[in-house]
């Protein structure tokens, strides 16, 4: 009885920290759906319910925004730098864990501590560099920095020590060249690993601001978060566009990451033990 | 599949995609243009640059628009780095920032001074673009104050038009005593975080965070002081509505909760939006201070455009402002009419639009009196660190609010600011 009681209690707590937490982190989202849905004027008095603006909020947002042309920058950086820093950096993962040489640790943690530097440090140098190259205002400017990712690398190598080396053997004896080993063992054995790193690195383009800002100069090379960010900075801003084009901005990492999920499964279903 | 042919033809298409990003260059005689705001800002120097191409056909406008925080963000980064390739031809600065760029960066902007004649502007916001003898930048829109009042409101609780005009902030708060009495209304709405009352009471006595020479003026500035005691007035009168933020500010009079409203001019469209209010507000000169210097004009934000000195195509830049924003009276009818801007050019006041009677506004002229206003707006020195001292206010305005003595809050105030800025 007393036993039942307490536990009824520790449900009610667990339930109620649950919720709680799943309402601070639905809310946002909530709201942002609702915000589509009603004028701007609505907004800001602070209507929680569905409005019927929808549709002249959808309007707004493509006569004022070349939706085509922003979502195209945005699909193209973020594949981009994804396919380029998946091959350099899983490579580089790869290479730290299974070639040894003299200096590689110390160089690996060299390679680390970049991670301790700001961005925003960077920035200037990086931009400078960008202006001698005659880069600035393209895609590929934007792409470059991020290719290198030290992260990416970390983690391949992490997971790589799970790579187990009686595979890389049995490779060799069979004849493979080490780019085949790479290319036909470890990339499919590790698709569990790179369905993780996608959904990573594929956000983080995505959602880059910082840097897109700094080297994209012309209205046709900007991206979808540079876009909204000009968009919610007027003077009066039309908050129900806002949250349009924060909804569709939301959608491709949405569904890369439900995509990508279940090849995340299938991967470690199949994955060698 | 056979890798041997499958690796270079990766390799391949990874290299057409790379290519395929490199931008077009820009054409010769193309005015690059970095503002914010796609409704106001760019939207008016979009019809700005359609007159001048129509009178120089060889002459195009590219307008980029940016998000204000980005703008500077890009700004400081392109004159940072010395990449002047990377920088506009002509860029849109809050007048706040103004001198902090003009100072941080010297030689980046071009001046003006030869080729504009400056005294058809309203004198402050000249004022405020000058270094060292130089005036750099065209002036642009103004956000010269009205005190904007219910008339519905006002007469019930007895007062006329008339008792609002050329008030003092203490009859201000008896008057709001009184609608508070008879309505049940709050006078006004306001944010405890926004020092921007404190920026529109000071600056109508002449005075701001610095003096002339851009030091530090706290302690001893007398126009600070009696704003941040009429703020605690109206605290402890409590004929005010407290707002959360900005949006939740502007709610307080779109709703009808207050009798007035006292900021920049630029407010007038959010006011007009509410059309069944329309016939029931009339707009007046702000209240003024009992000091010496005191006025009933003042200012609140506002930006200019600047030239940039590495441009190459600086003359055709200078040429296309000077021929719009200091000779076009036409054009300002145009972006009042559209937009709601009120430019800092006094001579628009000439003109059709600034003449016509407003319906909402009960058929007042409302617009001749913001120009005289306009005139009037008292010269102050900005300088260059105003976002910093606006940070000390706002940190401040609580202890303000508790009771902590004016001298002390001062106190506080220059010592945040001169940590600040050091």
């Amino acid at each position: 009885m007393n036993n039942g009681t307490t536990r009824i209690a520790g449900t009610i707590v667990t339930y109620g920290f649950v919720g709680l937490m799943a309402f601070l982190s639905i809310f946002p989202f909530l709201w942002m759906l609702l915000g589509a849905t009603n004028s701007s004027i609505d907004i800001i008095k602070g209507r929680m319910m569905p409005g019927s603006a929808l549709a002249t909020n959808i309007a707004t947002f493509f006569t004022q925004v070349n939706a085509p042309l922003v979502f195209w920058n945005s699909a193209k950086i973020a594949i981009l730098a994804t396919v380029l820093t998946l091959a350099v950096s899983s490579l580089a993962g790869y290479g730290f864990e299974v070639f040894r040489s003299r200096h590689r640790d110390r160089i690996y943690s060299a390679l680390l501590l970049t991670m301790m530097i700001p961005f925003a440090a960077l920035m200037i140098p990086l931009f400078i560099m960008m202006g001698k190259a005659g880069l600035i205002n393209t895609h590929f400017a934007v792409v470059l920095p991020t290719i290198g990712s030290a992260f990416v690398v970390f983690y391949f190598r992490q997971t790589t020590k799970a790579f187990p080396s009686e595979l890389r053997d049995a490779a060799k004896v069979d004849g493979l060249k080490e780019w085949q080993i790479f290319l036909y063992i470890y990339v499919p054995v590790m698709r569990s690993t790179y369905a993780a790193a996608f959904i990573i690195v594929f956000m983080t383009a995505w959602n880059n601001y910082l840097w897109p800002l700094i080297v994209l100069q012309s209205n046709e090379t900007k991206t979808i978060t540079l876009v909204i960010s000009s968009l919610a900075s007027a003077y009066y801003p039309d908050y129900g566009v806002v949250m349009v084009g924060t909804i569709l901005a939301t959608l491709p990492t949405l569904a890369v990451f439900f995509f990508m999920q279940r090849q995340f499964v299938q991967g470690m279903l199949g994955s060698v033990k | 599949m056979d890798m041997r042919t499958y690796l270079p033809r990766f390799a391949a298409i990874v290299l057409a995609g790379a290519s395929l990003m490199a931008v077009t260059a820009a054409q010769a005689k193309e005015i690059t243009v970095w503002c914010w705001d796609p409704n106001f800002n760019v939207a008016i120097m979009k019809e700005a640059g359609a007159r001048y191409t129509k009178a120089h056909p060889d002459v195009t406008f590219n307008i980029v628009d940016f998000a204000k925080a980005d703008v500077e963000q890009k700004l400081q980064t392109g004159l940072s780095s010395g990449t002047a390739d990377a920088l506009p031809d002509i860029v849109l600065i809050e007048d706040y920032g103004a001198q902090k760029y003009l100072q941080s960066f010297p030689g980046a902007f071009a001046p003006l001074s030869g080729t504009v004649d400056y005294s058809g502007f309203a004198p402050y916001k000249v004022e405020l673009m000058t270094l060292d003898g130089q005036v750099y930048g065209m002036p642009f829109d103004s956000g010269v104050t009205g005190l904007y009042y219910r008339k519905d409101y006002l007469e019930q609780a007895g007062f006329k038009p008339e008792d609002m005009q050329g008030i003092t902030w203490d009859r201000f708060i008896e008057i709001g005593q009184q609608v508070e009495a008879k309505t049940g209304k709050k006078m006004m709405g306001l944010d405890p975080t926004d020092a921007g009352l404190v920026r529109i009471i000071m600056q109508s006595a002449g005075q701001w965070y610095f003096d002339k020479d851009g030091k530090a003026n706290i302690t001893g500035n007398a126009a600070l002081k009696a704003a941040l005691e009429t703020i605690n007035k109206i605290m402890s009168a409590n004929i005010y509505k407290p707002a959360a933020g900005w949006s939740d500010w502007v709610g307080t009079f779109t709703s009808g909760d207050v009798a007035t409203v006292i900021t920049g001019v630029w407010i007038t469209g959010t006011v007009k939006a509410q059309p069944d209010q329309s016939g029931k507000w009339g707009v007046a000169p702000i209240p003024a201070l009992s000091i010496d210097g005191a006025t009933h004009a003042s200012n609140l934000g506002g930006s200019s455009w600047y030239v940039l000195e590495s441009s190459a195509e600086k003359a055709e830049a200078i040429d296309f402002l000077n021929a719009v924003y200091a000779k076009d009276v036409d054009f300002y009818q145009t972006i009042l009419t559209d937009r709601g801007a009120v430019g800092s050019l006094l001579a628009a006041r000439s003109g059709a639009a600034y003449g016509e009677a407003d319906a909402f506004f009960g058929g007042e002229k409302v617009w001749q009196n913001f120009s005289d206003w306009l005139a009037k707006v008292p010269s102050v020195n900005y300088g260059v660190f105003t976002n910093e001292a606006d940070t000390a206010v706002t940190a401040q305005l609580p202890a303000l609010t508790q009771g902590t003595p004016v001298d002390e809050v001062l106190k506080a105030i220059d010592a945040e600011v001169s940590a600040q800025i050091q």
